[in-house]
């Protein structure tokens, strides 16, 4: 668990000016799922689990998800991003105990 | 070559003890306080929902159109593990102008929530794709609805076999 809000971020090996690539992504989340008691019944407490996503390239935020706990474990994400000048591209995680993870990485033209 | 295999069993046996401790550990870590502020909030489960009031809560009374041919969803016929099923969305639908895709729902028909996920697109994403993996509870229709910024509704139905569950856990006492 120690390893919780680890975020890695992966580009493609070669970016070309204007091209739309493909940014993978994987933040170690535990995305508890509800748990029920003997009768069935929804155990009733705060889950831990990322409900926000955002992307931001260069400061603005390009692209915003929202999960629920039907996303699987360790969510690991592939987003689109179009690529016109080099830049820092952010990718920030908020989940329901109100902490947030990010993780950051420069693209560079090859 | 009999020792060896019972020492290869403590070993695991061992090891197995030592997981489920940790298990333990981690459990009573992650169960917070007192609830406080709306942000702890956020995790408390929502009764269950059926998908027809999922989509009416989404999407109103508004018609969906067939997106078979814009939508492209590479989703598994037979999934083993409902816990983590691979869904991949690509749609040639622009994501600028004056009808842009803004946003990509996955919805599960047979889960206890069935809203999943959604994604939103600005015109700085360039395309409408997206991959993740989701939890399935059973086999069931996966829905991928497209919303355009003007309304238009585009979906994408896929059946999913699951074997096992990606929502049961065992009860708790």
């Amino acid at each position: 668990m120690a390893e919780v809000g680890r975020v890695n971020i992966r580009l493609p090996s070669a970016i070309k000016p204007g091209e739309v690539i493909r940014v993978r992504t994987l933040v170690i989340h535990p995305m508890e799922i509800v748990q029920r008691d003997k009768a069935n019944k929804i155990i009733p407490r705060n889950y831990h689990f990322v409900h926000t996503m955002t992307v931001s390239y260069n400061g603005k935020e390009v692209m915003r998800n929202e999960f629920t706990q039907g996303v699987s474990q360790n969510p690991s994400i592939t987003f689109p991003l179009k690529v016109d000048k080099p830049g820092k591209l952010t990718v920030s995680y908020a989940d329901t105990q109100g902490k947030s993870y990010e993780g950051s990485v420069e693209v560079r033209f090859s | 070559m009999g020792a060896c295999s019972l020492q290869d069993r403590r070993w695991f046996l061992r090891r197995l003890a030592v997981l489920v401790a940790g298990f333990g550990v981690a459990k009573d870590f992650v169960i917070p306080g007192p609830a406080t502020g709306q942000t702890s909030q956020l995790g408390m489960p929502l009764p269950d929902e059926l998908v027809e009031a999922t989509i009416k809560r989404l999407f109103g009374n508004r018609q969906f159109q067939r997106g078979d041919d814009k939508i492209k969803v590479e989703l598994p016929q037979i999934a083993e593990d409902g816990g983590s099923v691979a869904i991949g969305i690509d749609s040639s639908l622009p994501v600028s102008g004056a009808a842009a895709l803004s946003h990509i729902y996955i919805v599960a028909d047979k889960n206890r929530r069935p809203m999943l996920a959604k994604f939103s697109f600005t015109p700085e994403s360039g395309r409408a794709l997206v991959a993740t993996s989701i939890r399935l509870a059973t086999s069931t229709d996966v829905r991928v609805v497209a919303e355009l910024s003007d309304g238009t509704l585009y979906s994408v139905t896929k059946p999913v076999r699951v074997t096992i569950s990606g929502c049961d856990l065992p009860p708790q006492s």
